[in-house]
């Protein structure tokens, strides 16, 4: 694809603005910041990686790595507000994902510390598992307000804060866990997912994409389990107080 | 024996006071009606004491010893709570009834689940049921049985049958009576109805603004309502 062929692409956002405005939707400024915000962030991170994939340097691939974790925990943290260490928590839980998952696949072979492997890789690690993990914080804040009278009747018949919160706990992991499992289970029916379709168009034979595509779907649904599991585990304490009260919403 | 004791207990809310120094002993074996008009602090005092939640100041020992010493799930194992509103949770009863069962690290005694049915006149083809088929008189027997199966040495009932009919009120009065009886629980209960109060409590605790203005036998206080009138 060439530069021009790129650039006359751009009439498809022109196309998402008109019907916004058409309709009174109103997402016209929206639209153009986005993409706007999106080129811009692309070419730089183009070039950056150009740079970093050049130096192959094991340090700053992990600096760069543990920069992604920070972003993304931030931006999970934001659904768990008012949930107290929730930024640690996130960060952990992130980072605890991607070591699982990236160490499991250096031991097996399956990828080199590169640059130009991990840092992908980490990407769509950490771009699904801060996804995941803000739906653990949205669910267990949504569940501590509505089920308030459900842990506190299991907390006066003597339950710990843990027993007493297990069913929401349980149904955090569930639920913060399925949008990754339904994906994982329509991969090749619904969806040719963007790794998979990258190297296709990048002129890899679909059957070599493939195992890339697989291990990438393993991948995210561990990285999304170690992450759900270690948030809904660490972040459910924080409702609670040393005397195993449950604070006041 | 005392069973337990409350120094002084305070409780703020912002800068409003709920409870304003309250002192008193429970001894084994004590029934008493906690009564006093909405907003006095009968909850909040209930809820002091299962240490769900804490006073601001004060103190309340359980056995002589703070209750702030023990492990919060063995003390709320010992002072049970049922609240106003029957809850149970789960899909089924047997939920709710095995439930007291895995906290106490036991199997559950079906045997016992069934004598605990039939006193409150209820079927033991239950179990088997969903929780959302009950009425709220035999919501609030289950929810009474679930506590009854801790085995706790105080019960706290917090109007626990102000929505419910006659007949429903009655079994669980008789249930909770038998339970006093024979297990030596001591109870404290939350009520507006006078009448059930003079029927049940043996003693009569009355919060007013979040002090006690009378503590003492059930003779006592309906003798001085008569007077007052």
């Amino acid at each position: 694809m060439n530069d021009i062929s790129l650039a006359m692409t751009f009439v498809l956002v022109l196309l998402a603005m008109y019907l916004s405005y058409k309709d009174k939707i109103g997402l016209e400024k929206e639209i153009i910041i986005g993409s706007i915000r999106a080129v811009v962030q692309l070419t730089a991170i183009g070039f950056v990686l150009t740079y970093v994939f050049d130096w192959d340097n094991s340090i700053v691939t992990t600096v760069i790595l543990l920069a992604m974790v920070y972003n993304a925990s931030t931006v999970s943290a934001k659904r768990g507000k008012g949930i107290e260490h929730i930024q640690k928590i996130s960060f952990t839980a992130l980072l605890a994902g991607l070591i699982a998952t990236l160490g499991i696949l250096l031991l097996c072979g399956a990828v080199t510390y590169q640059p130009s492997q991990v840092i992908p890789i980490s990407g769509m690690v950490v771009g699904n598992s801060m996804i995941a993990a803000g739906l653990v914080f949205n669910h267990l804040k949504e569940n501590f307000e509505r089920r308030r009278e459900e842990v506190e009747i299991k907390l006066c018949l003597g339950a710990s804060a843990k027993e007493s919160s297990a069913s929401i706990i349980r149904q955090t992991i569930k639920n913060s866990m399925q949008p990754s499992i339904d994906s994982m289970k329509t991969l090749g029916i619904v969806q040719l997912p963007g790794m998979m379709t990258g190297l296709i168009l990048a002129g890899l034979p679909p059957a070599a994409a493939i195992k890339y595509q697989i291990m990438v779907a393993f991948m995210l649904v561990g990285a999304v389990a170690v992450t759900t599991f270690m948030a809904s585990y660490w972040a459910y304490k924080s409702f609670f107080t040393e005397l195993e009260q449950l604070r006041q919403s | 024996m005392v069973l337990l004791e409350a120094s002084d207990i305070r409780l703020k809310f912002q800068s409003k006071t709920i409870l304003d120094g309250l002192s008193f002993s429970i001894y084994a074996g004590d029934f008493v009606g906690v009564l006093g008009s909405s907003g006095s602090g009968k909850t909040s005092l209930f809820r002091i004491l299962n240490l769900l939640q804490s006073a601001t100041s004060g103190s309340v020992s359980y056995l002589g010893k703070d209750t702030l010493s023990y492990p919060p799930t063995q003390l709320r194992k010992r002072i049970g709570y049922v609240f106003q509103k029957p809850y149970l949770f789960g899909s089924t009863v047997e939920d709710n009834l095995t439930y007291p069962y895995q906290l106490l690290k036991r199997k559950p005694d079906f045997e016992e689940i069934a004598n605990y049915l039939a006193k409150a006149n209820l079927p033991e083809d239950i179990l088997t049921k969903k929780t959302t088929e009950f009425s709220g008189g035999e919501q609030q027997r289950i929810a009474l049985i679930r506590s009854l199966l801790i085995k706790p040495n105080i019960l706290l009932l917090d109007e626990f049958t102000a929505s419910l009919d006659e007949e429903n009120t009655l079994i669980i009065e008789q249930l909770i009576l038998d339970e006093h009886k024979k297990q030596s629980l001591s109870i404290l209960f939350i009520s507006h109805n006078l009448a059930q109060a003079k029927r049940l409590a043996k003693q009569i605790m009355y919060l007013d603004k979040g002090k006690i203005t009378f503590y003492g036998s059930n003779d006592e206080y309906f003798a001085q309502k008569e007077l007052q009138k």
